[in-house]
């Protein structure tokens, strides 16, 4: 019952984060933009046109998309959405996440390669560099909420949220939040890292590993970046601002829960667009000093959790 | 509820401890930034928190001539020293982008390893048990004191390394509250006479210095040795 709640609470929502994010964005810069349901329609019309396979490709090609899919929706299964209480939480806990993710940007980075195209290739390169720094950075962030819990499991660690509503001003968990947004802002391809609504060659990273794909196989690569989009905020927002997240999911607890979650979700859309807004996208070598700085943050929060 | 809060010393202890770790992480920021204005900003805001630091541990201590320190803060280093450093910037058109000598992504890695023993250092003057404001704040100005002098050896440019000293000197007031609850008034009176006429007096160095070479950077001052 809850897995089921929750996997169509991920399949659903995650395209309607990513139209309301477009969406304020397009207002804040005074754009009609489209409507917050684009995306659905978006993800519908992909669904029934046919695709195109480059020639050169191997089953990479055609095994990426599922790969990338099923691994974001499996992690985002491991993560506490409404209740503490992860569906699939038994199976694994914040590391198996991290790198069910990554198993699926490996295949990615695999499939941009494999089409052929030069610009597959280059993708490919920029997501592995950016990952490669961002990895550090994300684990340390992680590892410091995990010592306050006392376990890697998301699980133990919401559950040692819920309650200290004032954790999150001590030290460490203000530098680890911080580290863990920088991390986000790259993984999930926003704007001073890559740019998410651009095709020009020069400047994108993740369009460019997708280059190739058309037709059913590009709509479940966008659906699965936006379910990735949404298990990171989410496992953002539910480690460092455990507001009203329940213990379990139980009647009305969990509409409540809900409630809650799209609030919270709600408002870290609205701190991603002003940044999105505010920021020019950063040239790529300059990419590393935002993450060095997430670096630091991450370190510094790792080792104030023991001298504080 | 608001008024227990108020009251409560470990409610202090933990905003000072909470502003205490934004100075610190503006002081890293002022190791990434490129530009002098923003550098100077930011160097701004830290003060700014600074001074709040000075008000909270005052109000908690019942110490009312830190009072005056921090409106002090707030009057050199909030509000006079920026505007004398961005109308020196504007005055001198000089290039805005700083051009550190160890690399960013490096330099900030740096000032995290200068954290840390900045943290080793203040845990040895640490008595657990002892009730107290703020001591978690030693651990950051030692490593305030260290970033900055970091920022300094860093720096190419006159002007950025007078940034550097200035929030160098951040670190020591930082200290000098957290450590003793702040000095006697004359004494802190006279550190911030100090700041502003060595701001000042920086400030003309500065612009002697690109007078006399067209440039204020330090490195091109070994042509004196004649």
């Amino acid at each position: 019952m809850e897995n089921a709640a929750q996997l169509f609470l991920l399949l659903a929502l995650a395209p309607l984060v990513t139209g309301v994010i477009r969406t304020l964005k397009a207002r804040l810069q005074t754009r009609r933009g489209p409507g917050i349901l684009q995306p659905y329609c978006d993800l519908g019309k992909l669904f029934r046109k046919g695709m195109v396979v480059p020639e050169t490709s191997s089953w990479i090609f055609a095994a990426t998309p599922w790969v990338v899919f099923f691994s974001t929706v499996l992690a985002g299964l491991m993560i506490p959405m409404v209740a503490a209480e992860a569906p699939l939480g038994l199976f694994g806990g914040v590391l198996a996440v991290i790198y069910l993710l990554g198993l699926g940007r490996f295949f990615l980075a695999l499939s941009g390669m494999d089409s052929g195209s030069s610009f597959g290739g280059l993708g490919s390169s920029r997501e592995m560099t950016i990952s490669a720094l961002a990895e550090p950075a994300m684990m340390l962030a992680i590892f410091t909420v995990a010592i306050g819990a006392g376990s890697t499991g998301l699980t133990e660690i919401a559950g040692a949220a819920i309650g200290q509503h004032w954790r999150f001003l001590a030290p460490a968990q203000m530098f680890a939040f911080a580290a863990l947004a920088l991390v986000l802002i790259a993984e999930t391809g926003r704007i001073p890292v890559d740019n998410p609504a651009t095709h020009l060659e020069l400047t994108m990273i993740h369009e460019a590993m997708i280059l190739e794909y058309s037709g059913p196989y590009l709509a479940l690569l966008e659906w699965a970046a936006s379910i990735k989009q949404l298990v990171l905020m989410t496992l953002l927002i539910n480690c460092f601002w455990p507001f009203g997240l329940q213990p379990t999911w139980f009647g009305f607890a969990a509409l409540e829960g809900i409630g809650w979650l799209l609030a919270k979700l709600l408002l870290l859309s609205c701190a991603i667009v002003v940044l999105e807004t505010v920021n020019a996208k950063m040239r790529l070598f300059r990419v590393p000093e935002l993450l060095a700085v997430a670096f630091t943050l991450g370190s510094l929060a790792l080792v104030s959790t023991f001298l504080f | 509820m608001l008024m227990t809060h108020v009251l409560d010393l470990q409610f202090g202890d933990r905003i000072v401890t909470l502003m205490a770790a934004l100075v610190l992480v503006l002081q890293i920021a002022m190791v990434t930034q490129r530009w002098i204005v923003l550098h100077i900003r930011i160097f701004a805001a830290q003060s700014f928190f600074l001074a709040m630091i000075a008000a909270t541990i005052a109000w908690y201590n019942h110490a009312p001539h830190l009072y005056v320190a921090a409106g002090l803060t707030l009057m050199v280093k909030v509000v006079l020293v920026p505007i004398l450093f961005e109308r020196l910037v504007k005055r001198m058109e000089i290039d805005e982008e700083i051009e550190p000598i160890v690399n960013v992504p490096l330099s900030v890695v740096i000032a995290g390893g200068l954290t840390l023993v900045g943290y080793v250092v203040a845990e040895s003057f640490y008595k657990p048990g002892e009730p107290g404001l703020g001591h978690n704040a030693l651990a950051v100005a030692i490593s305030l004191f260290l970033i900055g002098f970091f920022t300094m050896i860093n720096r190419r440019k006159a002007l950025t390394q007078v940034l550097a000293l200035l929030s160098l000197e951040n670190g020591l007031f930082l200290a000098a509250i957290s450590l003793t609850y702040g000095m006697p008034l004359i004494v802190e009176l006279g550190i911030f006479f100090d700041v502003l006429v060595a701001a000042m007096v920086l400030g003309i160095l500065v612009y002697r210095i690109r007078e006399t070479f067209e440039s204020v950077d330090v490195s091109r001052l070994r042509r004196l040795r004649g």
